[in-house]
């Protein structure tokens, strides 16, 4: 039974990730193997990152930014995720929010934010008098800053979620034989949250060397080349060069499995399935005299994470021109009412997004929770190999996923079969689906973890079915958990734009193309407006859904 | 044993979707191409929702007419089906997006028309054999001598109009007029240090038609002197135009070489800028429309091929569109009236742009990293 859910879920991997990237990595070896041609492509390509100036400063800056931002975005990330965990505080609550809408907005809004911020006409400098702030921004350590504040989310939820239970009995067992606090913390419960801090820190190394966002708005000011944005003038630049986007890909696919590999080896020895019956649901305990030192910390480091880079977007939807700066008279609500236009083709843009991102969460979740459970329970001989590519999206560009996607999916003698989904919605579903898998398998196998087999096999010893296991005893247990990785699947398909941009059918225009469009175009306005319309319309759907099922579980 | 046959089974399966794939391909090419975009027309057309149905407009074409293009999109469909009759679906993205659509659809288009303002690169797809190259619109007599100049060799594309890759652009508020430079050479101006802003031709694809006439003008070194002169005198260097266009409107540059829509939506915007047409001429970006060699709507893409070069279509453009400050490509269109009277444009031939693209474009990007 385990083995077959092992080569189904194999197999599913395989069609969504696997084969489209192979589909582009292949471009180096066989550059027309899609177009019926056989010829051998240059391989000396390969070597060209160690000579092309910009090559080899794109991988120096992966690395950099990479490395730089996984150790304080984890470091960040678990001590906010400790400090919410162990105290309440007025605004606690506001933080949780924060991380989830730092996780679904895509990061070219949050750069922009930034840079409409810091450079050097920016709100820091013009309107604050701030002119430090651009020298700070812009360079090497103020960008791993940056990236910092924008990926810490990983590291929090993930530790977050394996604070949620805590089995006391370990630790009172060690005060009692004497150890002192930090003792505890040292040897006991440091160690069981390891696995999860590891977790969240392959996420962040991946989603930071994977992203395009950043470097692509920072360019503006300050040149700052990464594999990603090396591969994105590859494609898009004619001559159109596929083979050098497989090289480039080749290469940051490299980083992953060294990260992974890293992971992997730290981790040998540190599997611990501590809940047992005796565990309980931690409850923060009232922070007292620090109440109000958590609270005004708390809301300082809001105030830089959300109000910095979403409130300059805020403020860029309302100016009239962006040089008349803030004014009474530069202020204006007419690109919210343009949204509402009757030509307007936004509303018509939204409502296909939130559609696709829909049928892409629940898909997400089905096959997600399935490859979670491969990964923690069977003994399924490839575990490791599913491991890697059910994580291996993050940090591809989407638009590399989105060419192989076109390889994949428009070959003719699919129409035979009615399998041509190149030019159908389908094809952004599908590929919704695979940008959402390494973030909900991570989110459902850090819960799994805490989950020991032992409960399934007991109940399997009393002649449970697989189904009902699943059923009353595995989801229950990670309910939390498979809620999270559902809304945050849902929220980050909303934006992905270089999937959407690349694959959308005539006629079919998702949000994210429309705000783009509307960034070309010039109006600025109306981009800026429309992002603070759908992220406002996504964060509602969100609440919702958490209000809705979180209290139902509360009720339990 | 059981589980050594299916270590064998990925293996197995990967090789045979590659060879799958291959085999396809190769089939493809050879048989007829017309029926098997015709069926994947239908294809779009039932399985996308928003699609209406539509009945063939006559018996040669399988489908609805697919256009290509990265500007006009709100207004060209109901124009064109005003005036002709025939529907049309449209995919649009920025020049860069199109293009490796283009290419990556290679094995089986899925567009009939290409509107596009990337001479050179659609040029390329003419050498490469993608584009129809039997059929020369009637309209063709419409065009201006200056636009005759654009016309390839074999009849791939048409020009439908040009406009500015790169016109002067100023801050009033942060340069005199008097101070303010006058010809492309004055960008290298000490004075001018650290002021000056351009788009990526590596990126923006406005930017590549601006670079490549100084490349064709001045050879390969003598350009590579201006543009390194230019960067040493700190010129920043943007990813696309509208970007250019936030730096000047911040007050990061207070000079740039700007695309000529995008100068003149800044100053229809109220922003303090005015706009220079040098006297050299200012390097122009080429519009072309292009028909799919195998396209499965031969009758609808050669309507809209005679509908682009229809002087009520220009005009319309120009009057009722998003990009419309450009030089009209037929006779009895006006330009816009606030565009300069004394607007010349200059442009490098599409060959030599086409064959020079990729060393350019590398060139620039190796710059800026150095």
């Amino acid at each position: 039974m385990k083995d077959r859910l092992g080569w189904f879920v194999s197999i599913l991997l395989f069609i969504l990730v696997l084969y489209p990237l192979a589909a582009v990595i292949i471009q180096v070896l066989l550059p027309g193997v899609f177009f019926g041609n056989w010829q051998l492509g240059n391989l000396s390509l390969l070597l060209e990152i160690f000579h092309r100036p910009l090559w080899q400063k794109s991988l120096e800056n992966s690395v950099l930014l990479g490395l730089g931002t996984t150790l304080l975005a984890t470091l960040l990330g678990g001590v906010l995720a400790t400090v919410r965990t162990n105290w309440s505080f007025p605004t606690a609550k506001l933080l949780d929010g924060a991380v989830w809408l730092l996780l679904i907005t895509p990061s070219f809004i949050l750069a922009q934010g930034w840079v409409l911020f810091a450079a050097g006409g920016g709100i820091a400098v013009n309107t604050l008098g701030w002119n430090w702030v651009t020298g700070f921004v812009f360079q090497p350590a103020g960008l791993i800053f940056i990236m910092t504040l924008s990926k810490f989310p990983f590291a929090y939820l993930s530790v977050h979620a394996a604070l949620e239970w805590k089995v006391d009995q370990l630790s009172h067992a060690a005060r009692l034989s004497g150890a002192s606090a930090f003792t505890v913390w040292r040897t006991i419960q440091a160690p069981l949250i390891m696995p999860a801090v590891w977790a969240g820190a392959a996420l962040v190394f991946m989603d930071t060397i994977g992203d395009f966002g950043l470097p692509a708005s920072i360019a503006a000011v300050y040149r700052f080349p990464t594999l990603p944005y090396s591969i994105y003038s590859a494609i898009y630049t004619s001559p159109i060069r596929f083979d050098m986007a497989g090289v480039l890909s080749f290469y940051l696919v490299l980083l992953i499995g060294l990260a992974m590999f890293v992971q992997f080896y730290a981790m040998r020895r540190s599997r611990f399935d501590f809940l047992s019956a005796r565990a309980e649901r931690s409850a923060p305990k009232q922070a007292g005299k620090y109440r109000l030192l958590l609270t005004t910390l708390n809301l300082m480091f809001l105030a830089v994470v959300i109000g910095i880079p979403l409130g300059a977007n805020l403020l860029m939807s309302v100016f009239k021109t962006q040089s008349a700066g803030f004014v009474l008279s530069n202020l204006t609500l007419d690109h919210y009412t343009d949204l509402f236009h009757s030509s307007s083709v936004l509303l018509r843009g939204l409502s296909h997004s939130l559609m696709i991102a829909g049928s892409a969460a629940l898909l997400g979740l089905l096959l997600g929770v399935c490859v979670a459970y491969v990964l923690t329970y069977s003994q399924f001989r490839f575990k490791r190999t599913i491991e890697v590519f059910s994580i291996v999206t993050l940090a591809v560009p989407g638009v590399v996923l989105g060419i192989g996607y076109i390889f994949v999916w428009n070959q003719k003698w699919l129409d035979s079969i009615g399998l041509l989904l190149y030019g159908t919605p389908w094809i952004l579903v599908l590929a919704a689906v695979a940008g959402a898998i390494p973030v909900i398998t991570r989110l459902m196998v850090g819960a799994m973890a805490k989950v020991p087999n032992s409960l399934l096999t007991a109940a399997q010893l009393q002649g449970d079915s697989f189904t009902s296991r699943i059923r009353f005893i595995l989801v229950p247990l990670v309910r939390g958990a498979l809620l999270s990785a559902g809304l945050a699947a849902f929220g980050s398909s909303v934006f992905d734009l270089a999937v959407n941009s690349i694959l959308f059918p005539p006629n079919f225009l998702t949000l994210p193309v429309t705000i783009n469009k509307a960034f070309e175009d010039l109006d600025f306005g109306y981009a800026s407006a429309a992002t603070v319309l759908g992220s406002a319309v996504v964060i509602t759907i969100i609440l919702a859904i958490e209000l809705l099922l979180r209290r139902k579980e509360a009720k339990i | 044993m059981k589980t050594n046959n299916k270590r064998w089974l990925g293996t197995m399966l990967l090789t045979g979707l590659v060879a799958l794939t291959a085999a396809c391909g190769n089939a493809g090419s050879m048989e007829n191409n017309t029926a098997a975009n015709a069926a994947n027309n239908q294809g779009t057309a039932s399985a996308s929702p928003e699609t209406q149905a539509t009945e063939p407009a006559t018996a040669a074409d399988k489908g609805t007419l697919t256009v290509y293009l990265n500007d006009f999109d709100a207004i060209i469909a109901p124009l064109f089906e005003e005036a002709t009759g025939y529907k049309m679906e449209v995919v649009v993205g920025n020049g860069a997006e199109i293009m490796s659509r283009v290419e990556a659809e290679k094995g089986n288009p899925h567009w009939d028309v290409l509107w596009i303002d990337a001479m050179p690169s659609v040029y390329g797809l003419g050498v490469k054999g993608q584009l129809l190259d039997n059929w020369t619109p009637n309209n063709v007599a419409n065009l201006t001598d200056f636009a005759k100049g654009f016309l390839p060799e074999k009849p791939w594309y048409v020009p439908t109009g040009a406009h500015a890759a790169g016109v002067i652009v100023y801050n009033k508020d942060k340069v005199k007029d008097e101070d303010a430079p006058k010809t492309w050479e004055d960008f290298s101006n000490a004075k001018y240090k650290d002021m000056i802003g351009m788009a990526d031709p590596a990126i923006a694809a406005p930017a590549y038609p601006f670079v490549s006439w100084f490349f064709k003008e001045k050879t390969m070194d003598g350009a590579q002197a201006f543009f390194g002169s230019l960067m040493n005198n700190g010129m920043r260097v943007y990813p696309k135009n509208p970007n250019v266009v936030k730096a000047l409107a911040a007050g990061e540059i207070s000079i740039a070489a700007l695309q000529e829509s995008n100068a003149y939506s800044m100053k229809n915007a109220n922003e303090p800028i005015e706009i220079v047409w040098p006297a050299e001429g200012a390097p122009a970006s080429v519009r072309v429309a292009a028909i799919q060699k195998d396209t499965g709507n031969p009758t609808a893409a050669k309507a809209f091929i005679e509908f682009l070069l229809d002087p009520k279509t220009q005009q319309a453009l120009i009057d009722n569109g998003d990009e419309s400050y450009f030089q009209p490509s037929v006779d009895g269109v006006n330009a816009k009236e606030d565009r300069a009277a004394d607007a010349k444009l200059v442009a490098a031939d599409a060959s030599w742009a086409s064959e020079n693209e990729a060393a350019i474009k590398q060139w620039f990007a190796d710059q800026s990293v150095k």
